[in-house]
């Protein structure tokens, strides 16, 4: 036999294939810098911009718009406004959505499949027809004010205040909370609500006991996708809101688009991001209590 | 499914259930009888009945240049976010190079943030570089937010793939382009219909993006509807609106006879 | 570690050193391990060789380097004189059968067996031509319009090998083709792929873990372990003549028992056995089962031990047999009429000196 001839094939594929790969996505890369990483970058550094008394911007670093936001009261409420909102909106749209996510959950078949494109079919239209709906329901001559009118109730004001946008805004979340619970939902098993029913417990308590610690780590992944949407919502509480609801999304539109305080409106949305990343820290802690 | 005994529904998860569905697709089913109302305004339940707003979205030369202008956007981002993702899918699955995690955690991104944040920033960089208010522009900010989805099915579905059959087609002869045209693509086809389905609604809805990157000269259907209902609200946009949800599930159902909406979607 | 033992009666190409596949030296290694060390083979035209051993021990690997899907670290593969080792997988005109059959669910079972021919642009009408005949050699006609998803299991994998022979390669590859199939397919199919492979002439390598595959199958085993060869032979060679522990226990039952050596002679049980020179100390005593006689003992010479237990299982009557503290099996064919000897019973062992191994102790 012949000695082992120790050749080392050539491999031409290397550099020609790092070659390939970085031709392949550059396309990709230009567009996430210029449009991603550049602009928010960008908007960091903007935060720190000054404002001059006349409303134009200036170059020059300082903190006075991060001050502003500790000091200004209506900032504070702001912050605290928004985040409490939220907070309440993805509470409601939990409790709203979970009876749904049950009940598709325990679905089959072609009835399950209909019920899923019916859960879906809302995130497929715009925001803008969708909360134009709740304008219809919610308005003095929509449809809750024609019903209470025709039973000799009061008219309730519902559009142009904080009660429409939460309606609106949860119905508008509950897409999304369903199928974060339905995802959350593959650790129940039929046959341990049967070991439970078979060991003496009640419907009530299989659901407090068994069902709801189960499907936890689907509802945390539900409240944190809906709050940061809910945080971050802009055309509802706009539209729903007609502008005398003051939610963070719509000041950033207003200072960003009609004051042209730039620097004001990236302050503003840095925290929003903020908050994002206080969100999921909490998220993540939460998971980790129970998994 | 399972052939042992069908838990039983209770009757209360029944009740529960179709009480919140109906508040989940209130707006949609109210949003039907209003286009046909013969009101000035938008009162529900409508005190006339009449066809006239589905003509007046037509009449209105703002409704339908926005729509040409939605419509020719979307198609444009759509086949731009296929040319650029599919390369991009296929180098960090196939080609697997170091950091792909990394670089695939970056090119995702976009979908965290939220659009308010992403439109001010995207806002501000684009007035500088003189892009507000053009069609370029807006190509540009709806790819930001497209490309991220195109990514993410793509790279599903290519890392769904069988690795094997590429092998074999390479061992009978096929030079790897000819393995990816004749093989690897046929065998994507349903995550590439996914992809266009999924480009092409979310550009046409995009709204919030939009609205910072729009003018008196240019504008999107969505915006356009934005600026409608904000200064008026009558029936013309319920018109509208059906006739768009129409649209979307029209584009729902091609999906679903060529290549099942269920396996392109629930991964 | 490469090896001579060659039977009578190989193949009729090439002598010693030049085989139609030439392997030389090649080697795989990842980041922190081997896959395969130094592996050199020479195998000659027409020959069915099975590469044989336990999972990870770099079969596949190997196998996967000749078909070039996996770049070797060092080592030349040359193919009828032509060095292939850095040649891109698409020109090296190897079929591969794959374990998952890798078909294209895309095509039907036609179009799949005449790609290969499509890519080396074959005029149209004597791929129809070719096609129809591999399909025919697989006993699939009739089938040609089906899609690979209509089709069993046993039938897929005869589309893939259809597919992988219709290109006439110069040498077929098939990695453990049959082990998704059930046992009664599995035997089917090992004398479908031997008879074809032999009525083309094809030269062919085949990996399994069966044992009972590669030798019934093949005209050359390649026993492999953890990335090393351990040794080339016929089925009878590797049975016979083991040359290690691992391809005595691999190929074959046998018993595994210990001894201590010196000067060239194992001590065991009382008897002595001619052990390799120079190997001293702990030994592997190696006998296969059903090569041991056993009789009521006399009292006399031999191996003497009593039964621990006695397992009757129709075809075969097995007694284990404590010699000396060591439990040792004895297989006998039943013949009817024989008494099965209870626990306890006094038994003499006995076997030919060719039938004992001894090997170093396990590392």
């Amino acid at each position: 036999m012949s000695a082992a001839t120790a050749l080392a094939p050539a491999l031409p594929p290397r550099r020609s294939r790092l070659r390939l790969i970085v031709a392949l996505l550059a396309p990709i890369a230009l567009i996430n810098a210029i449009g991603f990483l550049a602009p928010v970058l960008n908007l960091a550094r903007m935060s720190f911009y000054e404002v001059e008394p006349t409303g134009a911007m200036r170059e020059v670093y300082t903190l006075a718009t991060w001050a502003k936001m500790v000091t200004d009261s209506f900032y504070a409420e702001l912050i605290v406004n928004s985040v409490s909102v939220s907070l309440g909106i993805t509470l409601l749209t939990l409790v709203c959505s979970y009876p749904i996510a049950l009940y598709l959950h325990r679905s089959t078949g072609t009835w399950k499949t209909i019920l899923l494109v019916l859960v879906i079919s809302p995130l497929l239209t715009s925001a803008v027809v969708r909360t134009y709906g709740w304008i219809a329901i919610l308005s003095d001559s929509g449809l809750v004010n024609n019903a209470l009118g025709a039973l000799g109730l009061p008219p309730q004001r519902m559009m142009f205040n904080l009660t429409g946008v939460t309606i609106g805004l949860t119905e508008i979340l509950m897409p999304y909370m369903i199928l974060a619970l339905l995802a959350g939902f593959g650790r129940l098993d039929p046959r341990i609500e049967e070991a439970a029913s078979t060991l003496g417990a009640p419907p009530f308590t299989i659901f407090r006991r068994i069902i709801l610690p189960l499907t936890l780590p689907g509802i945390a992944l539900g409240c944190l996708l809906c709050f940061v949407l809910a945080v971050s919502s802009f055309i509802t509480p706009k539209l729903l809101g007609g502008g005398r609801v003051f939610l963070l999304a719509t000041e950033i539109y207003d200072q960003a688009i009609v004051t042209l305080n730039w620097p004001l409106a990236s302050t503003l949305s840095i925290l929003v991001l903020v908050i994002f990343g206080g969100a999921l820290v909490l998220y993540t802690r939460a998971l980790r209590a129970i998994l | 499914m399972q052939i042992m005994d069908e838990r039983p529904v209770s009757l209360t998860l029944k009740i529960l259930a179709g009480v919140m569905f109906a508040f989940l697709l209130a707006p949609l089913i109210v949003v039907l009888p209003i286009s046909f109302s013969g009101d000035a305004f938008m009162t529900f339940p409508p005190t006339s009945w009449s066809l006239k707003w589905y003509p007046a979205i037509f009449a209105n030369s703002k409704m339908t240049a926005a729509f040409w202008t939605s419509l020719v956007l979307a198609t444009v981002v759509t086949t731009i976010s296929l040319a650029i993702a599919l390369p991009a899918a296929y180098a960090l699955v196939r080609l697997k190079p170091a950091g792909a995690e990394v670089l695939s955690s970056l090119f995702t991104a976009p979908l965290l943030l939220p659009t308010i944040v992403l439109g001010l920033a995207i806002l501000i960089v684009f007035a500088r570089l003189g892009l507000l208010a053009t069609f370029p522009g807006l190509v540009l900010a709806h790819l930001v937010v497209t490309l991220p989805y195109a990514l993410r099915v793509l790279t599903t579905a290519l890392a769904t793939l069988p690795i094997a059959v590429e092998e074999a087609a390479s061992t009978l002869g096929a030079s790897p382009f000819t393995v990816f045209r004749r093989i690897t693509l046929p065998m994507m086809k349903s995550g590439l219909i996914g992809t266009t389905a999924l480009c092409f609604l979310v550009s046409f809805d995009e709204v919030v993006l939009s609205i910072f990157m729009t003018g008196p000269r240019i504008s999107t259907l969505p915006v356009a509807m934005y600026h409608h209902v904000e200064q008026q609200a009558d029936p013309l946009v319920a018109a509208l609106s059906v006739l768009l949800v129409v649209l979307s599930l029209v584009v729902v159902l091609v999906v679903d006879r060529t290549s099942g909406l269920a396996k392109t979607f629930v991964k | 570690m490469t090896d001579q033992s060659t039977a009578p009666g190989q193949g009729t190409d090439g002598t010693a050193g030049e085989g139609f596949l030439s392997i030389r030296g090649l080697t795989k290694r990842y980041a922190g391990f081997t896959a395969v060390d130094n592996f050199d083979l020479e195998v000659p035209k027409g020959e069915l060789v099975a590469f044989l051993g336990p999972s990870g021990c770099g079969k596949t690997t190997s196998l996967r380097m000749i078909a070039g899907l996996v770049p070797a670290t060092a080592g030349r593969i040359v193919v009828g004189g032509q060095d292939l080792t850095t040649v891109e997988t698409h020109r090296r005109d190897m079929g591969l059968v794959f374990q998952s059959y890798a078909l294209f669910p895309h095509m039907s079972i036609a179009r799949n067996v005449a790609f290969g021919l499509e890519m080396r642009k074959v005029p149209k009408d004597e791929i129809a031509r070719r096609v129809k005949e591999a399909i025919a050699l697989v006993h699939l006609t009739g089938k040609e319009e089906h899609k690979p998803a209509q089709l069993s299991g046993g039938q897929q994998q005869r589309v893939a090998l259809a597919r992988a022979l219709v290109i006439r390669p110069s040498i077929l590859l098939l990695d453990e083709p049959l082990s998704n199939l059930d046992a009664k397919l599995r035997d089917e199919m090992r004398n479908e792929i031997r008879d074809i492979q032999k009525s083309l002439g094809i030269t062919a390598i085949f990996v399994t873990h069966d044992q009972g595959e590669a030798l019934t199958m093949c005209d050359k085993v390649v026993v492999m372990n953890e990335g090393r060869l351990e040794q080339v032979g016929t089925p009878v060679d590797l049975y016979e003549r083991p040359k290690t522990a691992f391809v005595a226990s691999f190929v074959g039952r046998t018993n595994r028992l210990k001894a201590v050596a010196k000067d060239g002679t194992a001590e065991f049980a009382g008897q002595r056995v001619l052990a390799p020179a120079g190997l001293s100390g702990p030994v592997q005593v190696m006998i296969r089962p059903h090569r041991i006689a056993l009789s009521p003992s006399t009292g006399g010479e031999g191996v003497t031990g009593t039964i621990a237990r006695a397992i009757f299982s129709g075809d075969i009557l097995q007694y284990d047999v404590d010699v000396g503290g060591q439990i040792v099996s004895v297989e006998l064919a039943t013949r009817g009429g024989e008494t099965v000897l209870a626990p306890g019973t006094q038994v003499s062992l006995s076997w030919r000196p060719q039938d004992i191994f001894v090997y170093g102790a396990a590392a």
